[in-house]
C-alpha cells in the first residue's frame, strides 16, 4: 500500500514536472493548428500538404527559428466533416492556444473555419479547399488562399482553350460545387475568347461515379468537337480509364482541370490516355529551374516519393508564415497580417505573391497536355504554356465588386 | 414503324449492352450480400469494403505477375481466396456467436468491420489512387453494330454475368449444401433440430457470399481507379438491388442488378443532365408496386 502511494505521488511529480516544462516550451513557440481530412479518399492530397509544410518548418526551425521562437504545429483529422472541422479549430485555438489555424481540403469546413477564424481574429492559411467563395465572396481580413480555386482553374483553362478553333463543345461532370464551378468557369471564359463557340449539351452523374462507359458512349453518339470534363477525387482516373477503354481520348479532345496532375496519372502507369489536355499548379518536372530540382530532391530525400501539387502549397504556407513573421517584428497577430499583404517570396515555380487585396496567392498555371515519356513509366505534361496569374485570375476591381453585390 | 426503328435505334441497343455489363458487377456484389442476408440474416455493412479489399488485392497480384494477362487471371484467382479467407475468420472470431442475437447488433458489429477494414486497407496500400490495368487481350474496344465503340473488356464481364449466375444456380439448387441452406433461411431450427450442424453451413455460405464481393472487386478493377471510398458507392448500389430484388432472394438481386443497370444506362440516353436520377427513380417505382420487392423475400 505504501509503495502504491509513493508509487502516485512520484507520478504526480513527474507529470507535474512535464506540464510545466511543455508549459515553458509551449511560450518559445508560433503554434499553428491544421485541421484536414486524413482519412479517406482525400488524404491523396492532404499528406502531401502536411509533409511539404513539415519539410519547410524543420528547415526553419533548424536556422534558429523566426523571432527566437520555434515554429510547432499540431494535425486534427476531421474526417471530411464541416461541423467536426470547425470543432477541432475551436479546440485548437481556445485549448492549445494556435495561434495560426491552417489547413482543410472541405471547401465547407474552410468557410466555417474562415468564419471562426474572422471572429477570433486568427489568421487562417486555407491549403487545398477549392470554393472560390473563401477568399471572394466571403473573403475577409483573417483568411489567405494558398492554392488555386474552381474560380482560377476554370479561368485559366478557358484562356488557353478559347484560342483553340473547337466551336461545338459538350460539358460533362460530376454533380457538385466543385464540378460545376469548373464547368461554368471554363465555359464562361471560353465564350469570352472565342464567340463562335456554342454548347451543344451536357451530362451530369453523382460524385463518386465508377463507370462512365454508359454515358461517354452517348457523348460519342453526340460528336461534340470539344468536351470539358469536370470531375474531381478518384473521378479523374476513373474518366481517364473509361475514355481510353471506349476510345473516346482517340476521338474527342477533352480537358479535365488536374488531368495532368502526377496523382492521376501515376497509378495508371502507362495505360494513361495521351493527348489530354489539363491544368495544375505544380508538377516535380517542370519547371526545370535549380530551385525545383532543389525542392524535389528534399522532398525525396525525406519522404521517398515525388512531390505532388500539395507539398507546394504546405511548403509555402510555412514560408509565409515564418517570412511574415519575420517581416512584422513582432507577434501581434495584426501586424504579421499586414506584413503579410502583397508580400512576394521565391518558390520552386518562381515568385510567388500574396496578394493585398483578396489573400489570395498569386499562382502561375501550367496548361498541357498529357504525353509519354521515355524517362518515366508513367505519362507526364508535355506542351505546357504557363498561364500568368495577371491572364486570368480575378483583378482586385472584381473581387470587390463580387464582395458588395453578393453581401 | 417509326417509334418502333427508334425504339430500337444503334444508340439504344449499344446503350443497353453497357448497361449489361454494368449488370454483371451489381449482380455480383449484391448476389452475395443477398445471399448472405436470407441465410445468415445479417445485413452486412462490411460486404463493400471485402469487395473494396478484392479490388487492392487484384491490383497488387497483377503487379506481381507483371501486370499483363496473366496478372489479371492470377487476380481473378487469388483475390476472392484472400477475401475469403478474410471473411472466414471474421465469421468464426464474431459471427458465430452472434445469429440470434437481433439484427440492429449484426448491423452494428458489420460497420465497425467496414471502419476497420477500410483503416486496414489505408494501412497496407496507402492513400493513393491505384489503378489496374486492362488485361491486353481485352484493350480496345469493337465497333458494336457498325455503330458506337463498345470496350472489349464489357463483352467480357457480359459472358461473365451469366456463368456466375449459372454457378451460383446450380449451388444453390443442385448441391446437398445449398439445399440445407435454403432449408435454413426458411427454418433454422427445424434444420438444426434434424441433426444438421448449422454452424459450419452458415460459416460456409458466409465465406461464399463474401467471395463474391471479392470478385465483384476483381471484375471492376480494371473499369475504375481502385480507392479507399469504392467501398460506400457499392454499399448503397448493393443495398438498394437488394431490397428491390426482394431481401435475401439471389434471383431477385439479379433482377435488381438489371433494373438498376439498365435504368442506368437507359436514363443516360433519355436526359443525360438528370442521368443519375433515373436508377433511383426506378428503385422507388417498384418499391410503390412492390413493397416486399420483385421476388419472394425470404424475411
Amino acid at each position: 500500500m505504501k509503495k502504491l502511494v509513493l508509487f502516485s505521488f512520484i507520478l504526480l511529480f513527474l507529470s507535474l514536472l512535464f506540464f510545466t516544462v511543455s508549459d515553458s516550451y509551449a511560450q518559445k513557440t508560433i503554434k499553428v493548428g491544421i485541421v484536414d481530412t486524413y482519412t479517406g479518399p482525400p488524404s491523396t492530397f492532404t499528406i502531401d500538404v502536411r509533409d511539404g509544410f513539415e519539410m519547410a518548418i524543420k528547415k526553419i526551425n533548424e536556422k534558429g527559428g523566426v523571432l527566437g521562437r520555434k515554429i510547432e504545429y499540431t494535425t486534427r483529422d476531421e474526417k471530411f466533416k464541416p461541423d467536426i472541422g470547425l470543432a477541432m479549430a475551436k479546440e485548437l485555438v481556445l485549448k492549445e492556444k494556435a495561434d495560426i489555424l491552417m489547413g482543410t481540403i472541405n471547401s465547407a469546413t474552410a468557410l466555417a473555419v474562415s468564419d471562426f477564424a474572422k471572429k477570433e481574429k486568427i489568421p487562417f492559411f486555407v491549403t487545398f479547399a477549392k470554393s472560390d467563395k473563401i477568399v471572394v465572396d466571403k473573403g475577409h481580413r483573417y483568411v489567405f488562399n494558398m492554392n488555386e480555386n474552381t474560380m482560377m482553374a476554370g479561368r485559366a483553362a478557358g484562356y488557353a482553350l478559347g484560342k483553340k478553333p473547337y466551336t461545338k463543345y459538350w460539358i460533362a461532370g460530376d454533380d457538385y460545387e466543385y464540378g460545376h464551378s469548373i464547368a461554368n468557369n471554363v465555359w464562361e471564359n471560353i465564350q469570352k475568347y472565342n464567340p463562335k463557340a456554342v454548347l451543344t449539351g451536357q451530362t451530369w452523374w453523382k460524385v463518386g461515379e465508377a463507370d462512365f462507359t454508359p454515358y461517354i458512349t452517348q457523348i460519342l453518339a453526340a460528336k461534340p468537337d470539344f468536351l470539358i470534363v469536370a470531375t474531381g477525387g478518384s473521378g479523374m482516373v476513373n474518366f481517364q480509364k473509361a475514355a481510353k477503354a471506349t476510345g473516346l481520348a482517340q476521338k474527342i479532345p477533352f480537358y479535365q482541370h488536374t488531368a495532368t496532375e502526377h496523382s492521376v496519372l501515376k497509378p495508371q502507369g502507362l495505360n494513361a490516355p495521351e493527348g489530354v489536355y489539363g491544368t495544375s499548379n505544380y508538377f516535380f518536372y517542370y519547371p526545370d529551374t535549380p530551385a525545383n530540382r532543389a525542392f524535389v530532391e528534399e522532398f525525396k530525400k525525406t519522404y521517398k516519393r515525388e512531390p505532388r501539387v500539395g507539398a507546394l502549397y504546405g511548403y509555402m504556407t510555412a514560408m509565409f508564415i515564418a517570412e511574415g513573421y519575420k517581416k512584422a517584428g513582432s507577434l501581434d497577430k495584426e501586424k504579421f497580417i499586414n506584413a503579410l499583404e502583397g508580400m512576394a517570396l521565391d518558390s520552386p515555380v518562381g515568385k510567388l505573391e500574396l496578394r493585398a487585396c483578396d489573400h489570395q496567392l498569386v499562382l502561375p498555371i501550367f496548361f498541357g497536355k498529357t504525353k509519354k515519356d521515355p524517362n518515366y513509366d508513367f505519362l507526364i505534361a508535355g506542351d505546357i504554356e504557363v498561364i500568368q496569374g495577371k491572364d486570368y485570375m480575378p483583378t482586385c476591381d472584381e473581387v470587390r465588386k463580387i464582395r458588395t453585390y453578393k453581401r | 414503324m417509326d417509334l418502333i426503328g427508334q425504339i430500337f435505334s444503334l444508340k439504344v441497343l449499344s446503350q443497353i449492352f453497357v448497361g449489361l455489363s454494368r449488370t454483371t458487377i451489381l449482380f455480383t456484389v449484391s448476389s452475395g450480400m443477398s445471399l448472405i442476408l436470407g441465410v445468415l440474416r445479417i445485413p452486412n455493412v462490411a460486404h463493400g469494403s471485402l469487395y473494396m479489399i478484392g479490388a487492392f488485392t487484384a491490383y497488387t497480384t497483377s503487379v506481381a505477375f507483371g501486370g499483363g494477362n496473366l496478372g489479371f487471371w492470377m487476380s481473378l484467382i487469388i483475390a476472392p481466396i484472400v477475401v475469403a479467407i478474410i471473411s472466414f475468420l471474421a465469421e468464426r472470431a464474431f459471427f458465430q456467436f452472434l445469429y440470434e442475437r437481433e439484427h440492429l447488433m449484426l448491423l452494428l458489429l458489420t460497420f465497425a468491420l467496414s471502419l476497420i477494414f477500410g483503416d486496414f486497407v489505408k494501412m497496407i496500400w496507402g492513400a493513393e489512387y491505384k489503378s489496374v490495368p486492362v488485361p491486353p487481350v481485352f484493350q480496345g474496344y469493337v465497333h458494336l453494330f457498325g455503330g458506337l465503340p463498345f470496350p472489349l473488356y464489357n463483352f467480357f464481364l457480359l459472358i461473365v454475368g451469366p456463368i456466375i449466375a449459372v454457378i451460383l444456380w446450380l449451388l444453390v439448387n443442385k448441391t446437398k449444401i445449398g439445399k440445407i441452406a435454403m432449408a435454413a433461411a426458411v427454418d433454422r431450427e427445424m434444420v438444426s433440430a434434424v441433426g444438421i450442424n448449422v454452424s459450419w453451413i452458415f460459416a460456409v455460405v458466409f465465406v461464399i457470399g463474401c467471395l463474391l464481393a471479392g470478385l465483384g472487386g476483381v471484375l471492376v478493377a480494371p473499369t475504375v481507379s481502385v480507392t479507399l471510398g469504392m467501398d460506400h458507392t457499392i454499399i448503397m448500389e448493393a443495398f438498394l438491388i437488394v431490397i428491390m430484388g426482394g431481401l435475401g432472394n439471389i434471383w431477385g438481386a439479379l433482377m435488381g442488378a438489371l433494373v438498376f443497370g439498365l435504368a442506368q444506362s437507359l436514363g443516360i440516353l433519355i436526359w443525360p443532365q438528370f442521368g443519375i436520377v433515373f436508377p433511383y427513380a426506378a428503385v422507388i417505382v417498384v418499391l410503390l408496386f412492390r413493397p416486399r420487392g420483385l421476388l419472394k423475400s425470404t424475411w
